[in-house]
């Protein structure tokens, strides 16, 4: 049986530099060989990121505005369906209605995913009955599940608060679950050895040593709740970006589904950028092995 | 990665690096320490038993606090003969399988190739990352409702969004792996004189191979959401949409079959990507 994937590779915010590739100074044997090959000033790399993004913005403009605008709209013309959609209020609401949902979900997530994965990291029963039927749960696509839970729940907040805890739920216990069983014996020892009680090996042992799993898990978290926010705002009752979106296509406005769109995506690369930095903030405390 | 106490490589090829960990550590579980192993039947036991009971705990509550029409384990083990001679069922399962392991495909080969390019040329890499990252971070599933307009409530918008979803991490993941070559191997094609298109499909690709794998783990789960949600969004015919109507019409009893069936299509896709990685990729222990 396998383990859920531990990490995955994840997207590091634009303008970073990416696992791997060469920054100045940096010690890695990659680094100091590709520079060897092909000397490039930080002008080179500056010159091929504004490339990249000019050619993305000729593109779509160019293409925009050379099809008809039920298929595609310019990149100007989707920027001021957006500045339409800031000045009537429908966004700054739209994203109010999400992000509650969303916010809620994570955390509820976040919070039973951390107190799951250390009682299954504590309990080996319960992790060797179990198991296998989370794994389960967890390759389940759970989209599919949603209308379960529609006829279940009904129209409403929580069904939706679901549905992200759904999407959200699974990565943060398993993580938690593997920093959680892989603390170091020696540690517990030493602790032990100087007759620590249970209650301080919980709170100055366990919990630091499992916390950099955790927000692994919480990273993982942040980008999973997305795509159960943006699923439950289509299939259950219809608020936020997922109700723009389904509604500017009924109506062929590919302009607003553009521009909302785009909001999402910033949204999606600030969280993730958000993920990213609490990880590493706590990947300080991860014991070196 | 941001975890510097992980090998990039085990951090970026997660499955390929499992599943030979998970390989390695069954070795002494099957034979030695006698205090704390279970055989094999007292696991299985174990399993079964919690399984009876969760049933029986869905069973029981959904019979006293739930409406009739919410399924019940014991109403839905009688659907199942039903429901997988069902002709609409079976077209469905057999429309949605073809179109994510066409989908899976389709993406393997533009992951494959965009990932190496962004990989070995680094001016390209860095031009394309912020679209790469962006879509990457963002949820794809948004893209639906356009992909509907473009293409129509027809299948070509579910494979549109099963190929956008699966590409996205393949091409993550190959870029990873042939960025991580290691230069010895580089530095032997080169004292050899081979032609660039000899390094990059001798070296470039092999070495990519077990992130790819790796890609393709991550890209089934998200490959079976877009499928599902550009189903229920177009209705169109497929695993998916059945599991819709017939919650929607009260069979909640044959849907459940259906999400099991879905369930165990993708185990069974994953589980032959960890069997490939693990059979299939020997030199990958030595990177």
């Amino acid at each position: 049986m396998t383990q859920p994937r531990p990490s995955t590779p994840g997207s590091p915010a634009p303008g970073s530099p990416a696992p791997g590739s060469p920054a100045p100074g940096s010690p890695a044997p990659a680094a100091r060989r590709r520079r060897l090959r092909a000397p490039t000033g930080r002008w080179r790399a500056v010159l091929a990121y504004a490339v990249g993004l000019a050619g993305g913005v000729v593109v779509w403009q160019v293409l925009g505005s050379h099809s008809s605008s039920e298929v595609f709209v310019s990149l100007s013309a989707t920027l001021s369906r957006l500045g339409q959609l800031i000045s009537d209020g429908s966004l700054q609401s739209a994203l109010t209605a999400s992000f509650s949902v969303y916010a809620v979900g994570v955390a509820l997530a976040i919070v039973t995913g951390a107190a799951g994965g250390l009682l299954f990291a504590r309990r080996a029963l319960l992790r060797l009955a179990l198991e296998p039927y989370l794994i389960a749960l967890y390759a389940a696509p759970m989209v599919a599940l949603i209308p379960f839970l529609l006829a279940l729940m009904g129209f409403g907040f929580w069904p939706k608060v679901i549905v992200v805890w759904l999407f959200a739920y699974f990565p943060v216990q398993f993580n938690t679950q593997r920093g959680a069983q892989s603390i170091a014996p020696e540690l517990i020892d030493v602790a032990r050895s100087f007759r620590t009680r249970e209650r301080d090996i919980w709170l100055h042992v366990a919990i630091p040593y499992t916390l950099p799993y955790l927000m692994t898990g919480v990273r993982q978290a942040l980008a999973r709740g997305l795509v159960g926010m943006i699923a439950a705002e289509f299939f259950l009752s219809a608020t936020g970006l997922g109700s723009l979106l389904i509604i500017a296509s009924e109506r062929f406005d590919t302009a607003e589904m553009l521009a909302v769109t785009l909001v999402i995506t910033l949204v999606g690369v600030a969280l993730m950028a958000i993920g990213r930095l609490i990880e590493a903030r706590f990947a300080r405390w991860r014991v070196q092995q | 990665m941001s975890l510097p106490a992980q090998p990039p490589a085990a951090a970026a090829a997660g499955t390929a690096a499992r599943g030979l960990r998970a390989a390695r550590a069954r070795q002494p579980r099957a034979d030695g320490e006698p205090q704390h192993a279970h055989s094999r039947g007292q696991i299985m036991a174990v399993r079964v038993i919690a399984g009876m009971v969760i049933l029986a705990i869905w069973q029981f509550g959904a019979m006293a606090f739930a409406p009739a029409y919410i399924p019940r384990p014991s109403r839905t083990i009688t659907q199942i003969p039903g429901v997988l001679s069902d002709q609409q069922f079976l077209s469905g399962t057999a429309s949605t399988l073809l179109a994510i392991l066409e989908g899976l495909l389709i993406a393997v080969v533009i992951g494959t190739v965009i990932g190496l390019i962004m990989g070995r040329l680094r001016d390209v890499d860095r031009a394309l990352r912020l679209y790469v990252n962006s879509f990457y971070a963002m949820p794809i599933v948004a893209l639906v409702p356009l992909l509907t307009v473009w293409f129509g409530y027809t299948p070509n918008a579910r494979l549109a969004i099963i190929v956008i979803e699966a590409t996205l991490p393949i091409v993550f993941n190959v870029a990873e792996g042939a960025r991580s070559i290691s230069g010895s191997y580089e530095d032997v094609a080169r004292t050899y004189r081979a032609p660039w298109w000899r390094v990059w499909t001798g070296v470039a690709l092999p070495a990519s191979l077990p992130y790819l794998l790796g890609g393709l783990d991550l890209a089934i789960g998200r490959a079976l959401i877009g499928a599902v949600v550009a189903e229920f969004i177009a209705g169109l015919n497929g695993i998916g949409y059945y599991i819709l109507f017939n919650v929607r019409s009260f069979h909640q009893d044959d849907a459940v079959v259906a999400v099991c069936v879905l369930i165990a299509f993708a185990l069974v896709l994953r589980a032959l990507i960890n069997l490939a990685v693990r059979r299939g990729l020997p030199w990958y222990r030595a990177a």
